[in-house]
């Protein structure tokens, strides 16, 4: 056993049992833990984004490099601190039109071709799939499930007759996909916990190499 | 002017982003070039609502001694410091921001406060993880052997059984996580539309103006 | 009939304990199981492997800390395989307090291989606005990143004088604990500038990725700190590094894990339905 002698480490520490006092009960350390950390992390969002983002982007070209186009965006974004002036409150929806219009317009093609176009195109049964037996025995089940599935989302009519057994067997691929991903949630939350178990025993206590 | 403008706007960059998708023109190029930059200046303008809302929230709990005050001086005070120590020195691996603030603050205390998760999911799962119908059952059969088949244990219990986690995972969640997946970029598009178009009018906040 | 109405109702921190103990237990005495590498897995390493020595492999650090213990042995895996390839390394991130987590890796990890930062590596550092981000690095990186995460003019690393977009890069691996991540860069990046898309997820949302992976959109997927294990396991046999494992050394614990909670809900599914038995 090697304990830590860096004070760092065991702030580090400290701070970790704090949090984790909370699994006892509610109580003032903890609630002292929670504050720092969202301080913290408030206070090094605004230093990151501004080295990372507002100065390199804004502040060089337009004060710096002398581009006055860049006067455009810097007003736009002045107007986010309009949301705090109930007088010009309203100023905060043309950054918003700008980004929203904007992120939609680049969205909407992208999204379709990602979410839609290629997850359609690996749905439909290809030649390829008849290659090996269990290729294409797994294709045509889950051929069938995404389309089972996306049949038991269709609400515009009762489900009844072939509807509601395509809706059942829907439901059938449905649970076993939350299943999986509920047995992937134990997975990453153990995850995390072993990750700050291994900080305890080995960087601060020293029990394991 | 206060609602017609901003949908205008929002109309505009929204129709203009989506055409521009499919129109590799230099004029295009350079337009979809430009506005890329002001984006993401005015993206970063929007970390002003967050902190706006943080310190109005805190300093009116602080100035109507509401119970917790304390704690909000705690927050208020570690937002400064480390917005000032990140202004002050920046973000490089050497500054006080990285080696006092970010590993032995925010690192601790962010990592323990998702760690902790696992107990309460431990908890839920053994006091409300029923296999109370048929599809529930299903659903518990497939985490079991997810959780079993994706860790060393379940190989060293039956060889075959990451085998059949990967089948599950591959085959019948595949199908039902790409139906799910369908359904949500077809509701995201139809947004999206409904957003540029104008129907959708809720970014623009509440207010007669 | 008693114990099991004392099972329903037990409290919940002796739950808390038991778990807690049983974790703790294979990390101080491991079991010695061994980690075996899974397809997918093997081809994300199939795919960094085949890049051409002296090209450039773009990471994505687009995790916070809470992700750490997942995501951060992925990132130090996957750079290690690639300085043993003789590859470069590009790293960039759209979440801000991922930051120090790719500070460290850049500083950290190159020494390992004798590489140097603005020969080999590279961070350029976060970046708002997601989709333009992406995009702007498509047409011209150095116009999204005119300087590195520490200031440093991006003209003045030697490294960058060959990648100028994402198409002079040969693949982006997306290490995502959310989004943004790895849909944002299958959206923009694959989908605009047809780039080849690896990712490492936190295991919470691996499930929801299959259907990329299947469509071939994704190449390659890590999941959880499991995927960190089998990547480890994989650039360790490859004779490409011979750090120490932290997912690996964390994977007995992950079984035992999971076999308590295994146990837990057994338990609690016995107690309910001999109590439900004897009411009705």
């Amino acid at each position: 056993m090697h304990v830590s002698h860096s004070l760092l480490t065991w702030v580090a520490a400290i701070l970790t049992i704090g949090i984790f006092s909370f699994l006892w009960k509610d109580n003032p350390f903890y609630k002292f833990c929670e504050h720092l950390f969202v301080g913290v992390s408030i206070g090094y969002g605004i230093a990151v984004t501004w080295y990372n983002g507002v100065y390199p982007d804004l502040v060089t070209p337009l004060f710096r490099q002398g581009k006055p186009l860049y006067i455009i965006p810097l007003v736009l974004g002045l107007c986010y601190f309009c949301r705090f002036i109930p007088r010009v409150s309203w100023l905060i929806r043309f950054p918003m039109a700008f980004t929203i219009g904007w992120g939609m317009g680049v969205a909407i093609p992208a999204n379709f071709q990602t979410s839609i176009v290629k997850q359609i195109q690996g749905t439909l049964l290809t030649p390829a799939i008849f290659a090996r037996w269990d290729v294409l025995l797994w294709a045509i089940i889950s051929f069938v499930g995404v389309i089972c599935t996306v049949f038991y989302f269709f609400f515009s009519r009762e489900h009844k007759g072939a509807l509601r057994l395509a809706s059942q067997t829907g439901v059938v691929y449905l649970m076993v996909g939350f299943g999986a991903s509920f047995g992937y949630t134990v997975m990453a939350r153990m995850s995390l916990l072993i990750g700050r178990l291994q900080f305890i025993l080995r960087d601060w206590l020293g029990v394991i190499k | 002017m206060k609602r017609n403008v901003p949908l205008a706007i929002c109309l505009g960059f929204g129709i203009v982003m989506m055409v521009q998708f499919f129109v590799p023109h230099p004029i295009s190029v350079g337009f979809y070039d430009l506005t890329t930059k002001w984006v993401r200046i005015v993206s970063a303008f929007a970390l002003v609502l967050g902190v706006g809302s943080f310190l109005m929230y805190h300093t009116e709990k602080l100035r109507r001694r509401r119970t917790g005050w304390l704690y909000s001086i705690v927050a208020l005070v570690a937002a400064a410091v480390s917005t000032v120590v990140g202004l002050a020195w920046g973000v490089k691996q050497t500054s006080p921001l990285q080696n006092y603030i970010f590993t032995p603050l925010l690192v601790p205390l962010n990592a323990s406060m998702f760690a902790i998760l696992a107990f309460y999911m431990a908890s839920a799962a053994y006091r409300a993880f029923r296999a109370r119908t048929k599809e529930s059952a299903l659903l518990l059969i497939a985490a079991f052997i997810v959780m079993l088949g994706m860790v060393p244990l379940g190989a060293a219990i039956w060889h075959r059984l990451p085998d059949l986690a990967e089948w599950i995972l591959s085959v019948p969640n595949m199908a039902a996580k790409r139906a799910i997946t369908f359904g949500v970029a077809l509701g995201g598009i139809a947004t999206a539309l409904k957003v540029i178009l104008g129907i959708e009018r809720g970014w623009l906040g509440g207010g007669k103006q | 009939m008693k114990f099991f109405q004392y099972l329903l109702k037990i409290d919940r921190r002796i739950i808390y304990i038991v778990m807690g103990l049983l974790v703790t237990l294979p990390l101080v005495k491991p079991l010695g199981l061994g980690v075996t590498s899974g397809p997918r897995a093997a081809r994300l390493f199939q795919a960094v492997d085949s890049i051409p020595a002296g090209k450039t492999l773009l990471i994505s650090v687009d995790f916070d800390p809470a992700s750490m213990p997942e995501l951060y042995p992925m990132l130090t895996a996957v750079m290690r395989h690639a300085f043993a390839k003789n590859l470069k390394v590009l790293l960039c991130g759209l979440w801000p307090t991922g930051m120090g987590l790719a500070i460290k890796a850049a500083t950290d990890i190159p020494p390992e291989y004798g590489k140097k930062y603005g020969e080999d590596v590279v961070y350029l550092g976060y970046k708002p606005g997601v989709d333009a981000v992406i995009l702007g690095m498509g047409e011209n990186i150095k116009n999204v990143y005119p300087y590195d995460y520490s200031g440093r003019s991006l003209d003045s690393l030697p490294m960058m004088r060959d990648v100028q977009r994402l198409r002079d890069i040969p693949m982006i691996v997306a290490l995502s604990a959310g989004t943004p991540g790895y849909s944002d860069w299958l959206a923009y990046a694959q989908s605009r500038y047809g780039m080849k898309v690896g990712t490492g997820l936190t295991a919470v949302s691996a499930a929801d990725a299959y259907p990329f992976l299947q469509s071939g959109q994704l190449t390659g997927l890590l999941a959880g700190m499991k995927g960190a294990a089998e990547y480890e396991v994989l650039v360790q046999k490859s004779n490409y590094s011979k750090a120490y494992m932290p997912a690996v050394a964390a994977m007995d614990s992950q079984s035992l894990a999971h076999v308590v909670i295994m146990i837990l809900v057994i338990i609690g599914n016995i107690a309910y339905f001999v109590t439900r038995k004897r009411r009705s």
